[in-house]
């Protein structure tokens, strides 16, 4: 999959905005858009919110996680446990980056956030590679993995998958005679 | 998702080659040596170090997997096939010793792919074969995996070049993760 699929589809997540316009309720396929009125936050998706902030047409809310002593306490609990650790929204990094990227005029303390997410990304992404090693060291068949978000199982997916074929074709060897013949 | 009109043909599965599959044609270009049993008449002319006109009993020669494997037997009439240097006992310890020093690139490309070929010829040494390719590979996975994922956008030549072919697949499809970032 490819990285920019997963963050098309963060962006349905939905992220509390300010608008400076009003407009009527806007029904459409997904869902409806609430009524907006000016300086009264409503929820959209965030790629509605994106797209009015360009517009410079409303303010955006960060959301409750995004705030520096949560990420803070969050790394720390990351770094110390050995498993993943529920994260608070499952579209973490994506979410940062795009908020970060177009609306860092509202969020505070935006260069610290970044550099947290980082870390916990980093910290993840670490947990990962170690699973995936004494998964394959061990030539276990099953592993469990809690909590990860589709961003990171998509860094690790095509690689693990292979070498897991490829460690199946050279395990094959060792029983002679499984599924030599072909039938025609 | 994208979607592709030109769908290559993977290599097959353990003792099997898929018989569409380029990288298993390519691997069944390289040659092993062989000893014939048999005499080969008015065949001389394909071992290029002797003058007679026919291949006489006992005589060893190079042959490709293809041919090998062709004109293999179980009743061993036809050939016996020894295992290349690098199959044996001695390199089989250095293996099991730190398989990441070895540079599987120069044994010959295709270390993994031509070891499981080489278990159709019944070598009474086959299951310690098995055995080594696979702990080889697992030994060298991690390195394969770390170099892969953190080669963002360098020269990696330096890299890749003690990698089997195997591992470089592997290694490619690493590589393409780190598109985004």
């Amino acid at each position: 999959m490819d990285p920019s699929e997963v963050e098309f589809l963060a962006e349905k997540e939905t992220v509390k905005i300010i608008p400076n316009f009003s407009l009527d309720k806007v029904y459409l396929i997904g869902g409806d858009l609430g009524p907006f009125n000016p300086g009264l936050p409503v929820s959209v998706p965030v790629w509605l919110a994106l797209n009015l902030k360009q517009r410079q047409k409303c303010r955006i809310v960060p959301p409750e996680w995004m705030d520096a002593d949560k990420l803070e306490e969050i790394r720390e609990l990351e770094r110390k446990e050995d498993t993943f650790t529920p994260i608070p929204s499952p579209h973490y990094m994506e979410l940062t980056k795009l908020l970060l990227n177009h609306a860092a005029d509202n969020i505070p303390k935006a260069d610290e956030i970044r550099t947290l997410v980082k870390d916990i990304w980093d910290t993840r992404i670490a947990k990962l590679r170690l699973s995936a090693d004494s998964f394959i060291t061990q030539q276990e068949a099953h592993a469990k993995l809690d909590n990860l978000t589709l961003m990171e199982i998509n860094t690790t997916r095509t690689f693990l998958l292979d070498s897991l074929k490829y460690m199946y074709k050279l395990r094959s060897n060792l029983q002679p005679g499984s599924g030599k013949s072909q039938d025609y | 998702m994208d979607t592709q009109s030109y769908m290559p043909v993977p290599p097959g599965v353990g003792l099997e080659e898929n018989f569409f599959s380029l990288d298993d044609i390519l691997l069944s270009h390289q040659r092993l040596p062989c000893r014939t049993e048999n005499a080969f008449p008015r065949l001389g002319f394909l071992e290029k170090s002797s003058e007679t006109p026919d291949i006489l009993e006992g005589t060893k020669m190079e042959m490709p997997l293809w041919l090998a494997k062709g004109l293999y037997e179980r009743k061993r009439r036809v050939l016996s096939v020894d295992l290349p240097k690098m199959y044996r006992e001695g390199w089989r310890t250095v293996f099991g010793a730190d398989p990441n020093v070895v540079d599987l690139h120069k044994m010959g490309p295709y270390f993994y792919g031509l070891g499981s070929q080489l278990l159709h010829f019944d070598s009474p040494e086959n299951p310690e074969i098995a055995q080594a390719i696979l702990q080889t590979y697992i030994g060298r996975f991690r390195r394969t995996m770390d170099s892969s994922q953190n080669a963002y956008n360098e020269d990696t030549s330096a890299l890749v070049e003690r990698l089997d072919f195997l591992e470089r697949t592997l290694f490619r499809e690493g590589k393409s993760v780190q598109r985004k970032w």
